[in-house]
């Protein structure tokens, strides 16, 4: 891949990439989705301000996931019938990604899991149960959601608006697992819902009055 | 611009009615989908609120919230501080009669949401689960569900319809909105699931919380309301209480055992005196007579008269009098004979008895003699009876009574305790003998 | 409020104790009077408290 820091293909600004896993970044200058590839930077579209939202997560946030320590560096803003969450793009120290998501406040942190023969969207009906890593998931909201606005780095290219399918499973303890849609080979995400006091945050968003 | 280390701070909005103009503010800085007008009542679109009118009020009855909407402060069970951003009323129906309750929607940037829901002065606070309960993940309608090892049983199964709201909701309200509540209770403990029109579940954890640590952590003025009647997870003020009394009890009736074992063998119960006497019951010579003075030593204790007779088909009274030689106190008491015996078609049958006994109380130390005065029947046969008196007797009344006296607190302690739990769960869905079904019978018949 | 049930078992039993030593009676017999000593001269010229006898069901 190119390098770390360059200029943005649509402005000329000086573009960083902070983390080396990162794909797609936004030039804070001209609001450019940069994506970076084996050769060069290229520009993939343009991003517009994010609608009012209230995450307490911003970029370069930090925290901790157990007694790992990671900082904030993206996020993907998600829009649905309901209302919006949030998927906080993170890198734990040595370099590993993962996603540490918002929902009205109820945090999760999770990873991307090699699993094979994950169902369809059609079989991952409400109530239904799967085991994974040993654990027994059930389907507990089943959402269609489009991507709502992008900030910083993330892992791979994503700016596509077209309704995806996200499928969210709990288990009888904590842990957390997302069944997500978005590309042709669903991916698993699999993780543990934790408090907001748990995850230790430092550098988060201030709120007036508060 | 903002590099991403720091966005500028949230701030708090207004909004503007487009039905009636006024402002309303907006405390969750992007959460709220749903914004109640706080004058006109109409609900508005959160994300859209010059546009969007998503509800109108027609006749509803306003209701004050009696915590504020802006209230900030701490709840039971929680630290961190919290501000009050919601406010709504609800209602069931159950066999016809419609029971409301009200619920405020608190709220923390960092922490979220929170819920305290009050009925009749009982006050929770709730929060969503974020794991599930053990089995199936609708809720049933009766039995027992599991969350993270506590066992909950069923209480209600209820459809909950909104009728009035204020404030701000990260969810679509709606006047009218109806939904299926299941609540199982662990006093001091409930557990809620609210099932919507697409099954899509959502479980709370409430906890029961006193009216005045709740005005105490939000700093209301005045008093909170007023506590009627016995709410579903209310804590019962005798749970532990029966266990331990009954506990204890065992213990003292254990020690009332050895201190009346221990009287058994130091009552010396001691022969004082014994007379064998004669009645003739036609001799028409006054039949009183006074014995020999005998002596009753030792503290002052039980003195027991024993009269035994040879009583065969006739009766005979006596009547005693103790008397102190020195003092001259006199103790009176009398004993009936009765005895009839036969037989009656080849069994043998009997009454009464020939033999009697009274105890007399404290009787002090000293020489006493016995003034006795026997009456029968004028035409009986003449009765041999000997008259035996027992110093220091042992008696068994006083531990049977203290006995008594020991259970009977942990006995109206577990009678309380179960009648608060009956007034629990009369207002369950597992209400005990409702006075319906007896009506029923009696029309049966 | 258990405490107070365990020093009220305690009182029960201290009463219970005392009066089996000194030889309580539930329901006092209330018949103490001074008789005169002419008595056990003249035994019949005592006369009961009450007009008859004092009945009392005998039997143990």
């Amino acid at each position: 891949m190119t390098k770390a820091s360059g200029s943005c293909p649509n402005c000329g600004a000086p573009l960083e990439y902070r983390w080396s896993s990162s794909v797609q970044t936004v030039c804070e200058y001209c609001q450019s989705l940069v994506v970076r590839t084996d050769v060069d930077l290229k520009k993939v579209g343009v991003v517009a301000d994010l609608p009012l939202d209230a995450s307490p997560i911003q970029l370069l946030t930090e925290g901790h996931y157990g007694d790992k320590h990671f900082i904030v560096a993206g996020r993907i803003l998600y829009e649905y019938e309901h209302g919006t969450w949030n998927e906080w793009h993170i890198v734990l120290d040595g370099g590993r990604d993962g996603w540490l998501s918002d929902a009205q406040n109820e945090f999760a942190v999770s990873f991307p899991v090699e699993v094979s023969n994950l169902p369809s969207p059609e079989q991952a009906t409400l109530g239904r149960s799967f085991s994974w890593n040993n654990t027994r998931f059930t389907v507990v909201s089943r959402t269609r959601a489009h991507y709502a606005g992008v900030e910083g780095e993330l892992p791979f290219e994503y700016w596509d608006k077209t309704d995806v399918t996200f499928v969210d499973l709990r288990s009888a303890r904590m842990d957390f697992a997302t069944l997500d849609y978005s590309d042709d080979t669903p991916v698993l995400y699999i993780g543990t819902l934790v408090d907001f006091d748990e995850l230790r945050l430092t550098n988060v968003r201030t709120f007036e009055g508060w | 611009m903002p590099d991403g280390t720091g966005r500028p701070r949230a701030a708090v909005q207004a909004v503007n009615c487009p039905n009636c103009g006024a402002a309303t503010a907006v405390r969750t800085f992007g959460h709220a989908v749903n914004v109640v007008c706080q004058s006109c009542r109409s609900i508005l679109d959160a994300k859209d609120p010059g546009v969007t009118i998503l509800q109108k009020y027609k006749e509803a009855v306003p209701v004050d919230p009696l915590i504020p909407l802006g209230t900030r402060g701490t709840i039971p069970g929680w630290q961190p501080a919290f501000e009050v951003v919601g406010f709504q009323v609800r209602q069931i129906l159950v066999d016809e009669v419609a029971y409301r309750w009200r619920e405020y929607l608190l709220f923390n940037p960092y922490h979220g949401f929170r819920y305290l829901t009050e009925y009749g002065g009982h006050w929770n606070v709730v929060a969503t689960l974020r794991s599930l309960p053990d089995g199936d993940h609708l809720p049933g309608d009766s039995g027992i569900r599991t969350y993270q090892g506590q066992d909950y049983r069923h209480f209600q199964t209820a459809t909950a319809t909104t009728v009035f709201v204020l404030g701000e909701f990260p969810w679509q309200v709606r006047v009218g909105d109806q939904v299926a509540v299941v609540d199982y209770v662990a006093p001091s403990q409930l557990l809620s699931a609210e099932v919507n029109a697409d099954k899509e579940v959502t479980w709370s954890l409430g906890v029961y919380a006193k009216g005045k640590d709740i005005w105490s952590g939000l700093s209301m003025p005045g008093q909170p309301p007023v506590v009627e009647g016995v709410f579903a997870d209310q804590p019962s003020p005798y749970q532990g209480v029966s266990g331990r009394m009954w506990r204890q009890a065992a213990l003292l009736m254990a020690l009332a055992a050895i201190v009346w074992i221990a009287h058994l063998f130091t009552a010396r119960q001691q022969q004082a005196f014994r007379q064998a006497l004669v009645y003739n019951p036609p001799s028409t010579q006054d039949a009183s007579l006074v014995t020999p003075v005998f002596e009753l030593d030792g503290r002052a204790s039980a003195v027991q008269v024993e009269t035994a007779s040879n009583l065969a088909n006739q009766w005979m009274d006596v009547g005693y009098a103790l008397i102190n030689n020195d003092t001259g106190q006199a103790f009176e008491f009398a004993e009936d004979l009765s005895y009839y015996n036969g037989v009656d078609g080849g069994e043998a049958w009997s009454e009464g008895s020939p033999a009697a006994s009274f105890t007399l109380p404290s009787v002090p130390a000293g020489r006493y003699f016995l003034r006795i005065e026997p009456e029968g029947e004028r035409t009986g046969k003449p009765v041999g009876y000997t008259v035996t008196v027992v110093r220091d007797v042992a008696t068994s009344v006083w531990f049977l009574g203290a006995l008594m006296l020991i259970v009977l607190p942990p006995l109206m302690t577990s009678f309380r305790a179960a009648a608060f739990e009956r007034r629990r769960w009369q207002e369950s869905d597992h209400a005990t003998g409702k006075s319906s079904d007896t009506d029923k019978d009696d029309d049966d018949e | 409020m258990s405490k107070v049930y365990v020093v009220y078992g305690l009182i029960v039993i201290g009463l219970m104790g005392t009066a089996q030593y000194r030889g309580w009676r539930l329901m006092p017999v209330n018949e103490t009077r001074t008789v005169p000593k002419s008595v056990r001269d003249n035994p019949g010229s005592y006369r009961p408290v009450y007009g008859g006898f004092w009945h009392v069901s005998g039997g143990k």
